[in-house]
């Protein structure tokens, strides 16, 4: 992949699927949970990963312009986020190589790895579209 | 639900790119709004550092770790636009933060998640290992 990958505000993962305590073994929760912490050790150590958390499986949504706050499905869906990584490194290459460690793969999570924006994107926008417009 | 964490919450804030439908003008004023409300709880040691994701990335799934790069980031409404982490102790006060989010009035909605000090799996698992014990015993 090209250099249009590099990004040097790094990489968030969000880990997204079913509560995997439902379903598992002990022992195979507890394998799992192993290899998660190992895993983010290692990428600390070597400096890879910054930040990193579970989410409790709960929460609320607020929305709408009367802000009204409802219950979310935080234990049943399948596209619940259930944690983050924060990752310093420099492409989207690396990012993915990462994420295709992840111990909780074959239990069915999935991975979504999106580059961090340096400043917001939106005013970045409106940025070029003002020099352009002075063009 | 128990209120009171010690870990903080993190806001996970979902549209769809409904900036690309507003006049320059607009899109400025919710800009500046935000800026003021994020420094505004910076400043009163509320927010970590928060930051927005490009509207890009890849989706990893699957035992062979099957990569796709073109997830839905911009179209759907369900889609993590940007995220910010909160210093504060009880969801009541997360969920405030959240409900003075400048961009809720343009259709966005904030998803507030408690950070959990240990892995959930892991409390679980030993969870799992007492009641097998106390069967055995």
């Amino acid at each position: 992949m090209s250099t249009q990958n590099q990004n040097q505000n790094g990489y968030m993962l969000l880990f997204r699927g079913t509560d995997l305590r439902k379903g598992l073994s002990p022992e195979e929760l507890q394998k799992v949970t192993d290899n998660w912490m190992n895993w983010f050790k290692r990428l600390t150590e070597e400096g890879k990963a910054v930040a990193g958390n579970p989410l409790e499986r709960e929460g609320k949504i607020v929305a709408g312009k009367d802000r009204v706050v409802s219950d979310g499905p935080f234990a049943e869906s399948k596209e619940a986020v259930g944690g983050y990584f924060l990752l310093d490194v420099a492409t989207m290459d690396e990012a993915v190589a990462i994420a295709r460690e992840c111990p909780g793969l074959p239990y069915g999570i999935r991975v979504e790895v999106r580059p961090v924006a340096g400043e917001c994107p939106i005013a970045a926008d409106i940025r070029a579209e003002a020099q352009f417009a002075q063009v | 639900m128990s209120t009171q964490n010690q870990n903080g919450y993190m806001l996970l804030y979902r549209s769809d790119e409904w900036y690309e439908a507003l006049s320059h003008e607009e899109l400025q004023k919710v800009i500046n709004q935000n800026k003021a409300w994020i420094d505004r709880l910076t400043a009163q040691g509320k927010a970590r550092p928060g930051h927005a994701l490009e509207r890009k990335g890849a989706i990893v799934s699957g035992k062979n770790g099957r990569v796709l790069f073109d997830g839905p980031f911009a179209e759907s409404k369900e889609a993590i636009g940007g995220y910010l982490l909160l210093d504060v102790e009880t969801l009541e006060e997360a969920i405030a933060i959240a409900q003075s989010s400048p961009s809720l009035a343009y259709g966005t909605s904030v998803e507030v998640r408690p950070l959990a000090e240990e892995c959930p799996l892991d409390v679980r698992a030993r969870e799992l290992a007492r009641e097998e014990q106390l069967v055995h015993a």
